[in-house]
C-alpha cells in the first residue's frame, strides 16, 4: 500500500533555507495497524490523536489544538497542521502512540523519509 | 512523521520544506546516515520477523541497523554465550535503503545483562564474532566498572524498572572520555505507559549526568510496528533532556563514533597520528608572518 503510493509521487529536491521558524508547521503521517482491513474516519483519527497527546502530556496536552487538513480513508494518510510551539509535543505522542483499540500501530511518514534537512520536495 | 513547512502560499504547488531543528529556525549542518543499533533478535521466532524488520528500518531510512542478541548469564548453570547468525543466511538480497539508493548494512551486536562482575569476560573469544559489544549493568558497581575499565562499546540504561542506582558524574565522564556510548532504547515506551514514565525519567537523569554526549537512541524493537523513523526518534529524544543538535546525533554521528570505537576494538587497537617534525621544510607563509606572535605556528625545538 505504502510502496504504491511511493511510485506515484516521483520527487524532486531542492534546498531552502529559512532564516525565521515558520507559524505553523505540518506533519504527513500514515497509520499503519497490524490488521489492514480496519478503516476510521476522520473524527475517530483526530480523538485517537488527541488521547495519545492526553496519555502523554495529561489534561494540558490535549487542550493543544491542532488541524486534520486532510485525511484520505483508504491509506490512513493525514495531514496534520499544529502551531510551531506545540510540534515537539504533537509530534512525540504521535511517535508514542503503539496500540489502536487494543491492536499494535504505527503513524509513520510517508515514503522517502530520509530527505536532507532543508531540502524541498516538491509533489508533481 | 514526516516534518513540513509550506513555502508557498499557492497550495496549488505543494512545495514542503524539512527544517533539521524541531519549532525553531533552521540550521543546516553535514549529517552522517542514520543507524539504529539495536533491533532485537527473538531467539524463539523463525527469522521473516526479523526480515521484516529490517525491511521496515530500510524503509524508513536507516542506513545500519545492528541485530542484538541478549545474553543474561545466569549464576546457576553454565550458558552458551550465543552466536551470530551470519546475515546472507537470514536474508537472501538486502534491502534498499530508503532515499539512498544503497542496501542496508547489517551489524550484529552482543548484549551482556550482568548482575555479577564474572559476567564480563574480557578476553572472550566469543565475542570476538560480535561487531558490537554491550553491556547491561544492573548495579552501580558494574556500571562504575563498564564505564571505567570494560572495553565494551554500549552501556545500555535501564528502561523497564525504576534507575536502580544514581548516575555519578567520574564514571559517565570517564565513559565519555574512552569513547563508551549509552544506549535508551525507546521501543518499552510504546509498549507500556509505565515504562514510558521509567524511560523518560532515567533518559533525563542521564542527560543530566552527561550533559548529551555520547548518548545514542534506539529502537530495541521486536515488532515491525514498533520501529520508528530516524527523524521520530531524534524529536522522541527531545523528550529526554537532549538539545536539538544533540537529538540528531543521537540516531545518526553518534552511533557512528559506536561503530567506528567497535572497529577500533576489533582491531589491534590504535590509531598511529604522524606529524612533520622538521621546521626547515615548513617554511612560515606569508599568511603566517602577518599573523600575530601568539598565532604563529611555534618552530619546533630541536634539541
Amino acid at each position: 500500500m505504502r510502496r504504491d503510493a511511493d511510485k506515484e509521487e516521483a520527487a524532486v529536491y531542492q534546498r531552502v533555507v529559512r532564516k525565521n521558524g515558520a507559524p505553523y508547521h505540518y506533519l504527513k503521517t500514515h497509520l499503519v495497524l497490524e490488521d489492514e482491513s480496519v478503516r476510521l474516519s476522520a473524527v475517530e483519527l483526530k480523538l485517537f490523536i488527541i488521547s495519545g497527546l492526553k496519555n502523554l502530556y495529561g489534561e494540558v496536552g490535549a487542550a493543544l489544538t491542532f488541524d486534520l487538513l486532510k485525511y484520505n480513508e483508504d491509506t490512513l494518510s493525514a495531514l496534520l497542521r499544529v502551531h510551531s510551539r506545540g510540534l515537539v509535543k504533537l509530534w512525540s505522542s504521535l511517535t508514542l502512540l503503539g496500540s489502536f483499540q487494543g491492536q499494535a500501530c504505527c503513524l509513520q511518514g510517508p515514503a522517502g523519509v530520509s530527505v536532507p534537512a532543508g531540502a524541498v520536495r516538491k509533489q508533481s | 512523521m514526516l516534518m513540513f513547512t509550506f513555502v508557498t502560499k499557492n497550495s496549488s504547488s505543494r512545495h514542503a520544506s524539512r527544517l533539521l531543528t524541531c519549532g525553531g529556525p533552521c540550521t543546516v549542518s553535514i549529517m552522517s546516515v542514520f543507524m539504529d543499533l539495536n533491533l532485537i533478535q527473538n531467539q524463539t521466532e523463525d527469522r521473516s520477523g526479523l526480515k521484516s524488520l529490517i525491511e521496515t528500518a530500510a524503509h524508513l531510512g536507516f542506513s545500519t541497523v545492528a541485530v542484538n542478541y541478549v545474553f543474561e548469564p545466569t549464576t546457576k548453570k553454565k550458558q552458551n554465550i550465543p552466536s551470530p547468525t551470519p546475515i546472507n543466511e537470514l536474508i537472501d538480497q538486502l534491502p534498499i535503503v530508503q532515499g539512498r539508493s544503497r542496501p542496508i548494512r547489517v551489524l550484529n551486536r552482543l548484549t551482556i545483562v550482568m548482575s555479577d562482575s564474572s559476567h564480563y569476560r574480557p578476553t572472550a573469544a566469543e565475542y570476538r564474532r560480535f561487531d558490537l559489544l554491550a553491556v547491561y549493568p544492573t548495579t552501580e558497581k558494574l556500571f562504575h566498572a563498564a564505564c571505567m575499565t570494560y572495553d565494551v562499546d554500549i552501556i545500555c540504561i535501564s528502561v523497564t524498572e525504576k534507575l536502580p542506582f544514581f548516575f555519578k558524574r567520574a564514571p559517565v565522564n570517564g565513559a565519555i572520555e574512552r569513547g563508551v556510548a549509552f544506549e535508551v532504547s525507546y521501543s518499552a515506551a510504546i509498549r507500556d505507559a509505565t515504562m514510558r514514565r521509567y524511560t523518560i525519567a532515567n533518559a533525563i537523569a542521564l542527560v543530566d549526568t552527561c550533559k548529551g554526549k555520547n548518548v545514542i537512541v534506539s529502537s530495541a524493537a521486536e515488532k515491525r510496528l514498533e520501529l520508528r523513523g530516524p527523524h521520530d526518534a531524534a524529536n522522541l529524544s527531545l523528550l529526554f533532556g537532549l538539545s536539538d543538535a544533540d537529538a540528531k546525533e543521537a540516531v545518526s554521528s553518534t552511533c557512528r563514533s559506536v561503530v567506528l570505537h567497535a572497529e577500533r576494538r576489533k582491531s589491534a587497537g590504535g590509531i598511529i597520528h604522524t606529524t612533520k617534525t622538521s621546521p626547515e621544510e615548513t617554511p612560515p607563509t606569508p599568511d603566517d608572518r602577518d599573523a600575530p606572535a601568539a598565532k604563529r605556528a611555534k618552530p619546533l625545538e630541536t634539541e
